[in-house]
């Protein structure tokens, strides 16, 4: 991040108590222009709290701006500039499909009508149809639709898939990455289900029990994290030099490294790097014992 | 402004009720107008309203129940529409779509209140305009010279409009503390919202007659609920009461509407300022609930 620009959301110290619970405890992080962020843990780990301050649908303590704003007390400024989908089931049953556009239309300045036709008339939805009766998957098209066509900087994305079959699951992020996706516009996405996003992101935030447990670019990951297979015998010199986490497979046990001395390693043989859930299990299961 | 424009409309869209039912109300005294037999005070021929006086104050009246019947459903309706309009959405979470919109919470908490105490009432007003309308040219065309003509009397037609534009001006601001608790509870409440608009004022009035043995709030209540008659019209009218012998039946009625209404005492009176300010007060504290709570 460079000096001169300041970053898109920037949390410092972000603490979001309910009753005695807390559900964040003083997270701090940045997320610049032009990433697509996942923001990834276990249910429960505070990923929505951390949304829904973002989004300005609570108060919080602690610093928080995004886009430049206090989200809490500038929302309606906010949501000209941002938007978010937070699980796609949340249009009500009554509305109709041309009932959305034209009020989207009417409240929101960066609406672009045409664009959210456009993205409909390749749907088999027609606009007479409520929501009620439309299925899961249709109404993520007409959700995506809506979203898609507000020329937005910030899309908030929470638990987007949750309820929908593969093929709703892979034509919502092809759509995202296609339809949405440069780089003046930056993607925050929560999720529990790291393998749907892995390919998608640029950037990981891994949460867990209110607090960070990794904020890194994806593209660090190769120079930061490595795993090997070790076989029976070296399984005792592979833990001496203490692995984050270490898993049995057939006949081989992988070790996990973080800030690994790679010319050690490079002596049980090929180093590889873990894949995103690999890293979000290592990461999980480490902090959990 | 524009976004104003929208919320109101959405409204419309989402509570088509707003004018089904007053539809569905005006029909029906249609039907029972087009069918019905009429028998006021005993009055079965021709010649029993020999004089003009009679007519109008069958007219008059015919008019007054007729619009009773609508405004009555429209409060009933519009209260009920209150305390459900800001909990329906946070029940089936659709609040989170509306809130991802450039739309302040107080826009949206005033728009329901515009809804509630300004809109629904005049639909409701236009349909019974509707409807008198209609039942006039029925009962003209059915009974022709036995009640029909008391129906066609333009200055008391115009009285019951400004009757009812001033009934609609003075309920908004009297109940407008019940409108804004109705509205606090719906912001607030996770489930039954029935329940919780009765139970709070209610245990008031039981622990201050437990505790302290008096009954101040309850005395408040009646006195505000009851009061809103006493504020808005002048009982003698002022010009006096029209009484007319109809088949053996007086039947009084006030000389005219104009003698009845007191905007002036309504809007120099303190209470109605009161009403005013714990209504706002209330409206306020609904919006800044609006403001914290997303789904139930």
């Amino acid at each position: 991040m460079s000096l001169t620009m300041p970053a898109l959301i920037d949390a410092q110290k972000l603490t979001k108590r309910y009753g005695k619970y807390t559900a964040l405890d003083q997270v701090s992080f940045t997320i610049d222009t032009g990433r697509i962020v996942g923001l990834i843990g276990p249910n429960g780990a505070g990923k929505t709290s951390a949304l829904r301050a973002i989004l300005g649908l609570s108060s919080y303590e602690g610093t928080l701006s995004v886009l430049g704003r206090e989200p809490f007390s500038d929302r309606t400024a906010l949501m000209n500039e941002a938007c978010f989908i937070a699980d796609v089931a949340v249009l009500p049953g009554w509305l109709r499909v041309d009932q959305a556009i034209e009020f989207v239309a009417g409240v929101h300045p960066r609406f672009r009508r045409d664009h959210a036709e456009a993205l409909l008339a390749k749907t088999q939805i027609t606009g007479k149809r409520r929501m009620r009766e439309l299925s899961k998957g249709m109404k993520t098209q007409v959700h995506l639709a809506l979203t898609m066509a507000i020329d937005a900087k910030l899309l908030v994305l929470d638990e987007p898939t949750l309820g929908l079959d593969i093929l709703a699951r892979r034509a919502f992020y092809d759509a995202l990455v296609n339809d949405f996706m440069d780089d003046t516009r930056t993607i925050l996405i929560t999720t529990h289900q790291v393998e749907e996003v892995e390919n998608l992101l640029t950037d990981l935030i891994f949460i867990d029990r209110g607090h960070i447990a990794l904020a890194m670019p994806v593209e660090d990951i190769p120079t930061r994290y490595a795993v090997v297979a070790v076989t029976e015998n070296e399984v005792e010199a592979a833990r001496a030099l203490e692995p984050i986490y270490e898993r049995r497979t057939l006949g081989k046990t992988l070790f996990y490294f973080e800030a690994p001395d790679f010319e050690k390693l490079a002596g049980f043989g090929e180093i590889m790097t873990p894949s995103v859930s690999d890293l979000f299990v290592a990461k999980m299961s480490g902090s959990a014992v | 402004m524009n976004t104003f424009k929208w919320l109101v409309r959405r409204e419309f869209w989402e509570n088509r009720a707003i004018w089904i039912a007053p539809a569905a109300v005006g029909a029906l005294q249609t039907l029972a107008i087009l069918f019905g037999t009429v028998n006021i005070s005993g009055i079965t021929d021709n010649n029993a309203l020999a004089t003009p006086d009679q007519g109008t104050v069958i007219g008059g009246l015919a008019l007054f129940i007729f619009g009773v019947v609508f405004f009555a459903v429209a409060y009933v309706y519009a209260f009920w529409y209150l305390l459900d309009c800001l909990y329906a959405d946070r029940k089936d979470r659709s609040i989170l779509f509306w809130k991802s919109l450039p739309i302040t919470d107080a826009q949206t908490v005033l728009a329901k209140l515009f809804i509630g105490l300004i809109a629904i009432p005049l639909v409701y007003f236009v349909a019974a305009d509707v409807t008198t309308l209609l039942m006039a040219v029925i009962v003209s065309l059915r009974f022709r010279s036995f009640i029909g003509a008391a129906l066609w009397h333009p200055d008391q037609w115009l009285q019951m409009q400004v009757l009812w534009l001033y009934l609609i001006v003075t309920m908004g601001i009297w109940y407008l503390p019940l409108a804004g608790w109705f509205m606090v509870v719906s912001a607030w409440a996770r489930r039954a919202v029935i329940l919780w608009s009765i139970l709070p004022p209610v245990a008031i009035l039981i622990l201050e007659r437990w505790f302290v043995g008096t009954h101040v709030v309850a005395r408040l209540l009646v006195d505000w609920s009851s009061g809103y008659a006493a504020h808005t019209f002048i009982e003698p009218p002022a010009n006096g009461w029209a009484t007319a012998i109809i088949g053996g039946h007086a039947i009084t009625r006030p000389e005219s509407i104009w003698g009845m209404v007191t905007p002036a005492y309504f809007f120099s009176s303190p209470a109605t300022w009161i009403c005013i300010f714990v209504g706002s007060a209330l409206v306020f504290a609904a919006i800044q609930l609006r403001l914290r709570r997303a789904e139930v």
